[in-house]
């Protein structure tokens, strides 16, 4: 592609991104000019219903993001409501009401929602923590909250909660005016968000966790941060509601809202932000219309649709609906394709060296066990950059343990593990690849939903920090990914969701990924099963030139001999956990030990070194 | 001091009684029943419903458990299979499930708290305290129960294939082993349990069609703690139920009612495996 044409491209992609955002915008508008007609146009009953709808719908809103997009499942959002109403019910019934007051409770609520957020993001993100353990402590949350409340005295009120607290003196049409807008402009701000280049992390994170870790990516950092906004949001919406309805109840905080909250966005459809919104606008408003005449019955309805929309259509009913709607004007769904970036070399950046000019990676003593089984033992080894190690043995040798040693600093049972001379201690992966390590997996591991463009952006996420509001139109790459990618013809795939990519070229796809976190020390578990011959060939080419050109240490683990011999500066034979060789490729290809070890193998040691 | 004890043994009895059905159905098929609660309720009404006939009250435990197997086959049929695959969908379409049970006792039966005879009554004099006869027989409950457990996982061939699922289901599978009867079979068992634990239960209390929920939640905590082991689970209901039962007593009913929930996100956080040994 000429540079002109790539440049007319570069600015159609941004002009597509920009031309959506501008959309979303225009639409909210139409919102907002909704939102100030309305209180005119309905009756007051309805409109009163409806300022709790859409406090509702805020909450909602962050539940989508948490659950829907990141796939946090959390029953607990109706604690950080409850803390919201408190902080404006307390305050209100115990102190004066003058603007100080509730400025200050208003930030106070806040403040206290979002540290209770940061302790749950701490308890459930901590690491080796398992991942349904933060909907198990969002569900302890409300019941915990509840009982504060009851055990409050006259202070809150106990179970009665407070009524009647002196409170704003709005007009119900300003109450409106506030709710509608701050829904619409959440919602549109929503939306820009989850279809930026940081949204698509959202879905990175849900869709596979380790994958952002070992591209170095702070996955409880981010999920903690949408915790306490979320819990932000909620609050604020707890407080506007405390002080619009003029009344507190621990039911407020309690864990059947936080139910209901999560099957509102479970009805809407979650991951569509206007599903769960409808959702919750349309069902609320029902059941206030309904507890009069029929609250059984209509409670009876929602939990058994609830269950035929989990079961027969977990993407909710949005979807379907928008889906007709689109189908009936015969206007296809917009493509993953539309927008694509181009694709840019980014500027080469000086490798990172230990300051004593050590080896790049150095294990000593290097152990692992699993309970009485000793997986390795004793493991001494350097190498240096420039060189290309190829760890081989037998299955079971503990060569995929090895790598696994070295990319995070949990594994170990003994030992040290040295990268650029920094001791990696305990460090989770994601800290271990800012030392300069790149692991790529044995089975293809990257983001099955995500498009080829998308799954690329999110490993340069650590260079170049995502938009939180559009998709940038280019996309810069290290010389060797895109080597990769001309390779094996990824580079004409960008649109395409990684689903739908063949064996081989999710392998590829994952290489020119762990390449683009430019590593130092190159971790690959078979980078090549699943490739043509001739696509092998081509990445052992880039491999063998990555090591001798631009100085990266790599270690391989392969099982493929000729293709061994063909790349490496140096093999190390692994039998039983133990380094037994470690040599040229000719020592070792010639050696009688390793015809012993791969007793099975020995034809194709005999043919490789023939 | 001594009814203390007694309190401790007879509260783990009750947890162990309510809990089993859950763990059975999460140790094999690795799924979380939130509409145990609803079970619960399911047998409590049926208690009831022996209760106003003016029945033998201990005919109570069959009909429950009868009621609780044939619902809980038909749910397993229609709503849980379809979502073997989405765990955390299945927690979701269960908790719908309680829901629906709890509107339709609410439409059927009334809001109303209501009460049901129990089959026994009066005081028994233990370890020099004059205690309720009938929680004492719970214990005895509980102790039965799990020796039932034990002999059909460790006695019976579907014992031995549902211990094979919950090792490897795949390979089981693999084997020739119809998991798919197994975890029909365990869906079906874990509910009518939970029925049978509700009709037990409600003697002690009274019935009213929310009556599952704070149950559900402990023994939720509960089963997370104790992993797919029975015997961890009377572990748990041990350490966890007399914790709750000291609290109580010497802090507040407020802080004894936190007690497990609170204790078991502990334990959670710093062992994930809980009581279970690995």
């Amino acid at each position: 592609m000429s540079e002109a044409a790539a440049g007319g491209a570069a600015v159609a992609a941004r002009s597509g991104s920009t031309r959506e955002i501008k959309r979303v915008l225009r639409l909210a508008l139409v919102g907002l000019a909704a939102v100030a007609a309305a209180p005119y146009l309905l009756d007051t009953y309805t409109v009163n219903i409806l300022i709790r709808s859409l406090l509702y719908a805020c909450v909602a809103l962050t539940v989508d993001i948490l659950w829907g997009y990141t796939g946090i499942l959390t029953f607990g959002q109706s604690a950080f409501f409850g803390i919201g109403a408190y902080a404006c019910g307390l305050a209100f019934s115990h102190l004066d009401l003058t603007p100080t007051v509730a400025i200050l409770a208003f930030l106070g609520g806040l403040a206290v929602a979002a540290a209770v957020a940061a302790l749950v993001g701490w308890l459930a993100f901590g690491y080796g923590v398992s991942p349904i353990y933060v909907s198990v402590v969002t569900l302890v949350l409300p019941i915990v909250v509840t009982q504060i409340l009851f055990s409050g005295g006259t202070f809150t009120g106990s179970s009665s909660g407070l009524s009647g607290f002196d409170t704003f003196d709005l007009s119900i049409e300003a109450w409106f005016w506030i709710a509608g807008s701050a829904l619409v402009i959440l919602t549109a701000a929503a939306w820009i968000f989850v279809h930026s280049d940081a949204g698509r992390l959202l879905v990175a994170i849900r869709e596979n966790e380790q994958r952002c870790e070992y591209l170095g990516i702070d996955t409880a950092l981010l999920k903690t941060l949408l915790l306490v906004a979320a819990a932000i949001i909620t609050a604020a919406a707890g407080y506007a509601y405390a002080g619009f309805t003029d009344v507190i109840a621990p039911e407020l905080a309690g864990f059947v809202f936080g139910t209901e909250l999560v099957i509102w966005v479970a009805l809407g459809g979650r991951g569509t932000l206007i599903g769960p919104v409808a959702g919750t606008i349309v069902i609320d408003l029902v059941s206030a219309y309904l507890s009069g005449s029929l609250p059984f019955v209509w409670k009876l309805v929602i939990g058994l649709a609830f269950v035929v929309v989990i079961v027969a259509l977990p993407q909710g009913l949005v979807p379907v609906v928008g889906g007709a709607w689109r189908r009936l004007r015969r206007r296809p769904a917009s493509a993953n394709g539309d927008g694509l970036p181009i694709l840019q070399a980014a500027p080469p950046r000086p490798r990172l060296v230990g300051a004593d000019g050590g080896p790049a990676v150095a294990l000593h003593g290097l152990s692992r066990r699993y309970g009485s089984l000793r997986v390795l033992e004793g493991i001494d080894l350097a190498a240096g950059a420039g060189e290309l190690v190829s760890l081989v043995g037998p299955n079971g040798a503990g060569k995929t343990t090895l790598i696994r040693c070295i990319a995070d600093g949990h594994e170990r049972s003994g030992g040290r593990v040295l990268v650029q001379g920094t001791d990696i201690g305990r460090r989770a992966p994601q800290r271990c690849v800012g030392f300069g390590i790149g692991r790529k997996f044995q089975t293809a591991n990257v983001f099955e939903t995500l498009t080829v463009a998308e799954c690329l952006r999110l490993a340069r996420a650590r260079r170049e920090r995502p938009s939180p509001w559009r998709r940038e139109a280019s996309l810069a790459l290290p010389q060797a990914a895109l080597q990769v990618m001309a390779a094996t013809g990824l580079d004409r795939q960008l649109g395409t969701a990684v689903k739908h990519l063949s064996h081989g070229m999710k392998q590829a796809l994952e290489l020119a990924m762990v390449l683009a976190l430019e590593p130092s020390v190159l971790l690959l578990d078979e980078p090549t099963a699943g490739l043509t011959k001739a696509e092998r060939s081509l990445i052992g080419g880039i491999l063998s030139g990555l090591a001798r050109d631009h100085g990266l240490c790599i270690l391989l683990v392969e099982h493929d001999l000729d293709f061994v011999r063909e790349i490496s500066s140096r093999i190390v034979v692994l039998h039983q956990g133990r380094i037994v060789l470690d040599g040229t490729v000719a020592e070792v290809i010639g050696s009688a030990l390793v015809r012993t070890i791969y007793a099975g193998e020995e034809h194709a040691i005999a043919g490789a070194a023939g | 001091m001594s009814a203390q004890f007694l309190d401790i043994v007879t509260t783990a009895a009750i947890f162990y009684v309510v809990a089993a059905g859950l763990l059975i159905i999460f140790g094999v098929m690795k799924i979380i029943n939130f509409a145990h609660g609803g079970f619960l309720t399911i047998g409590g009404y049926a208690a009831l419903i022996v209760t106003q006939l003016g029945l033998d009250p201990w005919l109570a435990l069959p009909f429950a458990a009868l009621v609780g197997l044939v619902i809980g086959a038909l749910v397993e049929r229609f709503v849980v299979r379809p979502l073997y695959a989405r765990p955390l969908d299945a927690i979701l379409a269960t908790w719908g499930l309680g829901i629906i049970i709890g509107q339709l006792i609410t439409i059927g039966f009334g809001r109303e708290v209501q009460f049901v005879q129990s089959p026994v009554q009066g005081a028994a004099l233990v370890l020099g305290e004059s205690y309720s006869q009938y929680r004492l027989l719970l214990v005895l409950g509980a102790l039965l129960l799990a020796a039932l457990l034990a002999a059909v996982l460790h006695g019976t061939r579907l014992g031995l294939m549902t211990r094979a699922v919950i090792m490897n289901e795949s390979l089981a599978r693999g084997l020739g082993i119809n998991s798919g009867l197994v975890r029909f079979a365990t869906f079906s068992l874990g509910s009518a349990l939970a029925s049978l634990a509700g009709a037990l239960i409600t003697p002690l209390s009274s019935v009213d069609p929310n009556m599952g929920v704070p149950w559900l939640v402990n023994a939720f905590m509960l089963v997370l703690v104790s992993g797919a082991s029975l015997v961890s689970l009377g572990v748990a209901t041990l350490v966890l139920g007399g914790a709750q039962v000291l609290i109580s007593a010497y802090g507040s009913p407020i802080l004894g009612s936190l007690t497990i929930v609170v204790l078991a996100a502990v334990i959670l956080r710093i062992r994930p495996q809980g009581f279970a040994r690995e």
